[in-house]
């Protein structure tokens, strides 16, 4: 048997028996639900109408938000409308203050000016949408009366008819973004770690608790069974969390109360690298960890410092969150069990350099080749000894 | 297995195996030989080596000198695909379906998926299992686990076959299937090797066997051939009368107990019973009187000893 086909074997089994498991199911599940509550239910409990507040500033913005409601209305279908509520003001600064303070989400002036503070992740507006769409129907409408030639109603329709300005720094809105994904995939990382850290944990004990592993070791080599069992619960974990992103963006579509922003490429790339990484760094190490006791009560004493390395790391990386460009997030970066939670932080935020991206990256595979010995040492030591804890220098001073 | 030298014809051979444990000696120049068609009994007391020796040939232990030699070479990983193993702890995946159980451990074994398939059928039937194929293991009784541990250890028709303790916990009706099954293998030329405490059991099946003792082989050959050669011979003795008398005029006993009325002694195999049953029937009525050659227990506690 080559050793590849082994570890596919073992991996094979493992996304088979794991993933049709009642377990993996109901968490999947319970997951999902979960985050569809939460972007769905304060839409339902916010009400079932949603009111714009409008600023107008000179002629032709009564028009638009006039349209604008019948539009509502006629998408409404008997449900409650959008309501349009407008404020006039006499100076475009005045409506940028107003805009700044909150009081109106959007400010139209002369009828051809989009005024908005530009969207955030959370809390978005989507009045300005609302406005530009009447706008183009109110234009198209002229244009049919003037009877103007197609060219000129498909040029419309593919532009947006109101000049936009977005208030204050352009780039305010691409840093909300990009926090909401730092903070997302920091929470999503963190669950990913401890999560699938635990089922590589259990599922080394449990084959060491029924005494299959005796088996097993008859014919495969410890490192086949230890890395297909990390392919298999790796492609279970990413198969999970790749449903759940896809879900909850999906879900972000059709619930439209959010405006959805175009994801930063760079940051998702790094994102998906950074959670491999971090899977393996701290999968590799329950996974010894799981090696050294036979019985399951066991398991979580003997990953307890792991799973205190997993909760420091992700502590430490709230405080990167908060100063992405601060000494304790540069020092985050360098340390390989906080490296795969600060690292996407500041790459989000922009704060991260090439070169220490590239030395972070670096770190973290040393420090996980170097596991993976460690991890591999000690689990070979420690998969025949059963009965009481093995301790992690005997497990590796027994291993092959 | 044509042009290999005869020499080699002794499938499995262990050789000199050594293995300490701290304190702990485990082996101490364990040697013995396992042959195609002749099954082996592998004995001894708790502690002796046996599970030590028998995990030394699947190398999940590496002894600390001696080796395992396969068809007079080098036992590799790829031999061990064609190698069948019964751990003395039972060990099965108890939420798998007993079908999918056997598929894996046969395609982790070198078969393909359609081969594992049909041999994980063919052996479910066998065992009188098909039934239950689709069930999680953790569902069946214990003797129907143990069955299942069997075809686990069958799956892929290992050329060779180690069992540690396969009749541990098997009902008399489970032991008789463990029993046929491993005479078929051994039959069809397989090699086989077994450990066991039921004695009686060995003697029946095996044609060889090996006795450890403290990590040393303490007596190994072929069952008929070990009590022939032996020092000592059972005697048997009932009677009405003075029988401490007449057997107080015995030499050379070796031990002595009472079963059921009965004297049961070891004595040396070059003693005169003649003399003994004469002064028997002399002394009074003899109603039961056996002279053999020891049975498998008395050599083992003779070996042990």
């Amino acid at each position: 048997m080559s050793g590849f086909k082994g570890v596919w074997l073992v991996a094979a089994r493992e996304l088979r028996e794991r993933g049709r498991s009642k377990a993996y199911l109901i968490s999947s599940v319970f997951t999902i639900v979960l985050l569809l509550g939460a972007i769905f239910v304060p839409a339902l409990i916010g009400g079932d109408s949603t009111t714009h507040e409008i600023g107008l500033v000179g002629e032709g913005g009564q028009e638009l938000v006039a349209a604008a409601a019948e539009l509502a209305e006629q998408r409404a279908e008997g449900e409650p409308a959008e309501q349009f509520e407008t404020h006039v003001f006499d100076s475009v600064e005045e409506a940028e203050s107003a805009l700044n303070e909150g009081t109106i989400d959007v400010a139209v002036v002369d009828g051809t000016e989009l005024l908005t503070r530009g969207a955030g992740f959370f809390g978005g507006s989507s009045a300005d949408s609302r406005l530009q769409e009447s706008a183009a129907t109110v234009r198209i409408q002229d244009l049919v009366v003037e009877n103007a030639e197609a060219a000129e109603v498909l040029n419309l329709l593919a532009s947006e008819p109101l000049e936009v300005r977005i208030l204050g720094d352009a780039s305010e809105e691409e840093q909300a973004i990009r926090g909401a994904i730092a903070f997302g995939g920091l929470i999503l990382m963190y669950m990913a770690v401890l999560t699938y850290g635990t089922w590589m944990l259990s599922g080394v004990t449990e084959e060491k608790t029924n005494r299959v592993v005796e088996v097993l070791l008859s014919t495969l080599k410890p490192w086949q069974i230890f890395a297909g069992k990390l392919v298999g619960i790796g492609l279970l974990g990413v198969g999970q969390m790749a449903a759940l992103i896809v879900i909850a963006l999906v879900a972000l579509r059709l619930n439209d109360s959010i405006d959805l922003p175009a994801l930063p490429l760079d940051s998702v790339v790094a994102l998906i690298g950074w959670f491999i990484l971090g899977f393996l760094l701290y999968a590799t190490l329950f996974g010894a960890a799981g090696s050294l006791v036979s019985r399951m009560e066991d398991a979580q004493n003997a990953a307890a410092p792991l799973s205190i390395l997993a909760v420091i790391g992700y502590l430490f990386s709230f405080t990167a969150l908060g100063d992405p460009g601060g000494p304790v997030a540069v020092v985050g970066t360098f340390i390989p069990f906080t490296a795969p939670y600060v690292a996407p932080i500041r790459l989000a935020f922009g704060e991260i350099g090439g070169w220490e991206m590239a030395l972070s990256v670096l770190v973290t595979i040393a420090t996980i080749v170097l596991m993976v010995r460690l991890a591999g040492r000690v689990y070979s030591g420690g998969l025949l000894r059963f009965g009481s804890r093995v301790k992690w220098s005997e497990a590796f001073r027994t291993g092959a | 297995m044509a042009g290999i030298p005869l020499a080699f014809a002794a499938m499995l051979q262990i050789k000199d195996l050594h293995k300490r444990y701290d304190e702990v000696v485990a082996l101490d120049g364990a040697t013995f030989e396992v042959q195609p068609g002749r099954m082996l009994g592998f004995l001894g007391p708790n502690g002796a080596g046996k599970t030590t020796a028998m995990r030394t040939i699947f190398g999940l232990v590496t002894p600390d000198a001696g080796e395992v030699l396969w068809n007079g070479a080098q036992v590799t990983t790829d031999d061990r695909t064609r190698f069948g193993y019964m751990p003395e702890q039972r060990g099965l995946y108890p939420k798998m379906k007993a079908h999918d159980q056997l598929v894996y451990l046969g395609r982790i074994h070198g078969l393909d998926k359609a081969t594992a398939g049909t041999a994980a059928t063919k052996w479910l039937e066998t065992l009188g299992l098909e039934e239950r194929s689709a069930d999680p293991v953790e569902r069946l009784s214990h003797g129907n686990q143990q069955r299942v541990q069997l075809a686990a250890a069958l799956v892929h028709d290992p050329e060779l076959m180690v069992l540690d303790e396969p009749f541990s916990g098997l009902d008399p009706i489970g032991a008789d299937t463990m029993a046929d099954v491993l005479r078929r293998e051994s039959a069809a030329g397989k090699a086989v090797v077994f450990s066991s405490h039921q004695l009686d059991l060995v003697e029946d099946l095996c044609d060889d066997v090996a006795i450890i003792n403290r990590g040393k082989i303490v007596l190994a050959g072929r069952v008929k051939q070990l009590k022939d050669a032996a020092p000592i011979r059972r005697l048997e003795l009932e009677m009405d009368g003075p029988s401490g008398l007449v057997l107080s005029h015995l030499d050379g006993i070796r031990s002595a107990d009472m079963v059921d009325g009965r004297h049961v002694l070891m004595i040396e195999a070059d003693t005169d019973v003649r003399k003994v049953l004469a002064e028997a029937e002399s002394a009074g009525t003899v109603r039961h009187f056996i002279y053999s050659t020891p049975s498998l227990t008395d050599l083992f506690r003779e070996a042990v000893a």
